[in-house]
């Protein structure tokens, strides 16, 4: 009867698992409306603009017999596209390492996981710097402006995670390292970390994989 | 700051650095409470105004800019910063004592929330300084364009959303994580108080319901300051989309706005009928139909956009089909106050008035889910007195009710029963007053948002009585607040359980010590405390086990001024930007970094 | 999850590390088939079907091993799963309401009704 309930650090719960992974996963539940919603608008633009005839297009198109090439760089977004799925096997690595006390194994994966991280976001910068030279902005057409809005925010998700892995690379290094939950802290950043890779095969595959009509 | 149980007194840490730091779950509920109930007499002033000038036709009290403003501003107000936060002032003080746990699951986390929130508020009413939004509450393009909108209105109106909903979404992931998670043992789902399986409810509609939000706010932000043309028909943008992203937001939001209230209602019926609740599962799944089936409604806010006859049906149909729970809600309360022993004191006469004025709003509801009789509707006052009558005799009329319910759990006092009635009067009269004759209003056609009207129109009388109704609303107010500083002089004298009520926030002292119980309460049945007394168990003694009570921190407050630094970028240089990300960045490590233990 | 190299014992807690590498080639595969797929010049309606099931393979594998959501509560299944569905409901109903226009219905209606 007087069993004490600790609630405190996550260790007794109602359903035995720990707050902070319950929230991360509610969390990720509220991301995919928010992908979802951009990439409704995407989509809803993406066909509009070869209606009204402004380009750049993203896909070769033709209209009123009319050759248009595509703005998309697929084999270059293809290695990014590569790179990201490579740094979600060095982040299961990180938690794995983390999960069977292997700090070596866990530093060097979360290691790897940035760089590839950071290597994506560089691929991406030179993806849009190489769109606004050939004249696609945010204002050109609503092309250019849901594509931009839509893979920036997933950018923005890629640093956020990278800045959120770098944090715990740079804690590890303390002398408790990330203490007796290091386990759980990465397996949770790692929730965000997949998850954005696998909005990033569902964009990979809308934007793309899928040519115009 | 750990200390042992049975000894403990409320701790010696007072003055203002202590609200500061505070991650007390029932500190941050009175602060939510205070901050929100001053901002709802602020959104009662703006609506002063609004009355006043269309008092008498050709009103001269105020011009039509600054009409716009309030009447944007008033609903941004009343729905943002007033409703919304006073439903998680409850949700806050009370979550964690119905489930029987001593605070939320992270609790340096819902102090950011209300600091965001603070924040927030005061950016979104800072606009008034600088021309504050002007295009309505949904704010339709094109009216909220740069051509048309030049001023800097309708990004503090973008930017205030965006981090509210920061705030909204952040206290939704605790309370739904709390809820989940930190139960007492026996507190099964399906014995969950009322309130607690509502507050579960709007937890994940917020949830699910703010990113289309916040994606429809940040292409508005992009349309209005860095080039794009989302919603600009003539550059090939749709308006129409942005509707459609505002409204499958904003339709979930009426229910965050009234489940609340509906929970409230569930706990005060039942102790003042002397009768366990009638039809606990199907009030809880009642609740869950609304949510569920409230995702397939939003375009009837559209029905005049021309959708085609198939979405027209679906989304009518759908409409219609929500007042068969609602309506299942509503005979429950009176199944439970049929053949009991009511005791008619105040908390229980606002929430009948509750039910009365919410299904006089429910029903208008249901008039205008019918596409023809929409087309009517829209746009004229008729719409106006429903939203009124659902938030104002709703929501904020069970509110009333929650207030003197569990005031004397809060404060250790109680509200004076003669002024509560005369508070309760002069708001149930009120609100009739006002609201009942824009129905007349709008089926004689007067357009909504417009600032002024000829006397030929015949709608003089009406309006005059709408103005004298809102007076008498301002009067009950002030009534009210006469009796909050009354009672606040008063010592505390409330007993654990004054009204013998059944859940579990009533086996604490009033108010509760910081670590909520001494003991962690077993649940054995739906209203445990009724239970208890009624087979004779007694509470269980203090063991004199050690208690952890989560330290106070500032690292909330400091994300908090930082994500309002970030947020006021797009108004003035994007360097602001760059700098409330580095002070976020700098909080988040020293709130990781800081021991909790 | 037809496609992952698991084993499926409910009592595992995540995959071996050789698992994992082999389901990383496997999605690398997946992603050349998809690019393969996407050159391949095929009906655009096979080819559109194609290419969102493979990727729904991916998203699965992912969701189910990488983020080990087949070896936790299932309590975080439902919300994960509820939450997606949701926004693919939202999703298809959005292209709806924008791409169909739903002239063909008005124009039965007007059909039926005399116009």
């Amino acid at each position: 009867m007087a069993q004490a309930v600790a609630h405190g650090g996550g260790h007794v719960t109602s359903t035995g698992t720990s707050n902070r992974k319950l929230m991360m996963w509610i969390f990720l539940g509220s991301e995919c409306l928010f992908f979802g919603s951009l990439i409704a608008t995407y989509l809803i633009f993406a066909g509009d603009v070869i209606h009204r005839g402004v380009g750049p297009f993203p896909h070769p198109v033709t209209i009123n017999g009319e050759h248009h090439e595509g703005i998309l760089d697929i084999p270059l977004t293809s290695t990014s596209t590569f790179v990201l799925l490579m740094s979600s096997v060095t982040m299961v690595f990180a938690v794995y390492g983390a999960q069977h006390a292997r700090p070596k194994m866990m530093k060097l994966s979360t290691l790897a996981t940035i760089v590839l991280g950071v290597v994506f976001l560089g691929f991406q910068a030179f993806e849009f710097a190489t769109f606004y030279h050939e004249g696609l902005t945010l204002g050109t057409n609503l092309f250019g402006a849901s594509f931009f809005v839509l893979t920036g925010f997933h950018g923005t998700h890629v640093a956020v995670g990278a800045l959120y892995l770098a944090s715990l690379l740079a804690a590890s290094f303390r002398r408790n390292g990330l203490g007796h939950e290091a386990g759980e802290h990465m397996e949770i950043a790692g929730l965000y970390w997949h998850f954005v890779d696998i909005v990033w095969i569902v964009i990979f595959t809308i934007i793309y994989l899928i040519p115009s009509e | 700051m750990a200390t042992i149980a049975g000894t403990l007194t409320q701790p010696a840490s007072s003055g203002i650095w202590s609200w500061i730091t505070t991650v007390d779950h029932k500190r941050i509920g009175a602060l939510y409470g205070v901050t929100a109930f001053i901002f709802f007499m602020w959104g009662g002033f703006q609506a002063l105004l609004i009355r006043t000038q269309l008092a008498v036709p050709h009103g001269v009290v105020i011009d039509a800019k600054l009409f716009n403003e309030l009447f944007t501003m008033h609903a941004l107000t009343m729905i943002f910063l007033a409703v919304m936060p006073l439903g998680a002032s409850f949700t806050n003080y009370l979550l964690p004592l119905m489930v029987g746990a001593r605070d939320v699951a992270f609790p340096r986390l819902n102090a950011l929330s209300y600091w965001v929130f603070l924040f927030g508020g005061l950016l979104l009413t800072s606009s008034f300084f600088f021309g504050a939004p002007d295009g309505g509450w949904f704010n339709y393009a094109p009216l909220s364009s740069k051509q048309y909108s030049p001023g800097p209105g309708i990004t503090f109106y973008a930017v205030g959303l965006l981090i509210l909903g920061v705030s909204s979404l952040m206290a939704a992931l605790n309370f739904a994580t709390t809820i989940i998670n930190m139960r007492a043992p026996g507190m099964t789902m399906m014995r969950l108080p009322v309130f607690v399986w509502m507050s579960l409810i709007i937890s994940f509609l917020l949830i699910l319901a703010l990113p289309p939000l916040t994606v429809a706010l940040l292409q508005l932000l992009f349309d209005r300051e860095y080039g794009t043309h989302f919603f600009i028909a003539s550059e090939g943008g749709d308006p129409i989309l942005w509707q459609h992203l505002f409204w499958i937001f904003g339709h979930p939001e009426v229910y965050i706005l009234i489940l609340p209230a509906m929970g409230i209602v569930s706990e005060v019926i039942p102790v003042f009928s002397r009768k366990p609740l009638f039809g606990y599962p199907a009030i809880v799944f009642a609740g869950v139909a609304i949510a569920f089936l409230g995702w397939a409604v939003w375009s009837h806010h559209m029905f005049t956009t021309g959708m085609g006859a198939v979405p027209k049906t679906i989304f009518a149909t759908n409409t219609m089909i929500i007042a068969i729970p609602t309506g299942v809600k509503i005979f429950n309360w009176l199944g439970t106050m049929y053949g009991g022993s009511l005791r008619l004191n105040t908390a229980m006469s606002f929430s009948i008035a509750f039910i009365a004025l919410f299904t006089i709003g429910g029903i208008s509801g249901v008039m205008h889910a019918s596409p023809p009789v929409d087309m009517q509707h829209q746009d004229t006052y008729f719409v106006v007195a429903h939203i009124h009558y659902v938030l104002v005799g709703g929501a904020v009329t069970a509110i009333f009710s929650g207030i003197y319910y569990w005031f004397p759990k809060m404060t250790g006092r109680f509200l004076d029963e003669r002024l509560g009635m005369l508070h309760f009067w002069l708001w149930f009269f009120g609100v009739n007053l006002t609201f009942f004759p824009m129905h007349y209003l709008g089926l004689l056609g007067m357009p909504r948002r417009i600032y002024t009207y000829d006397a030929g129109l015949g709608w003089g009388l009406w309006n005059m009585v709408e103005t004298i109704g809102a007076y008498v609303l301002a009067a009950s107010i002030l009534v009210f607040v006469w009796n909050f500083f009354k009672a606040m002089s008063q010592p505390q004298t409330a007993p654990a359980n004054p009204w013998d009520a059944a859940t579990l926030e009533w086996a604490t002292s009033s108010p509760p010590p910081e670590h909520d119980f001494d003991v962690v309460p077993v649940v054995r049945a739906r209203d445990p405390l009724w239970h208890d007394r009624d087979h004779g168990i007694e509470p269980a003694q203090p063991t004199g086990e050690h208690i952890h009570v989560p330290p106070p921190s500032y690292y909330p407050i400091l994300i908090a001024a930082g994500m309002t630094v970030m947020a006021m970028g797009p108004l003035s240089h994007l360097a602001l930007t760059a700098i409330g990300a580095v002070i976020v960045v700098y909080g988040i490590w020293g709130w990781a970094l800081e021991p909790t233990e | 999850m037809a496609h992952a190299p698991s084993t499926g014992h409910q009592e595992q807690h995540g995959l071996t590390p050789r698992q994992y590498i082999m389901l990383g080639l496997a999605l690398t595969l997946i992603t050349i088939v998809e690019l393969w797929v996407s050159y391949s010049g095929m009906a655009r309606s096979v080819l559109i079907t194609v290419l969102v099931v493979l990727s729904a393979v991916k998203f699965a594998a992912v969701v189910a091993f990488f983020m080990h959501l087949r070896f936790e509560n299932s309590l975080m299944t439902k919300f994960f799963v509820g939450s997606f569905l949701l926004a693919v409901a939202i999703l298809f109903a959005l292209l709806g309401l924008f791409w169909g226009d739903l002239q063909p219905a008005r124009i039965a209606l007007e059909a039926v009704s005399g116009h």
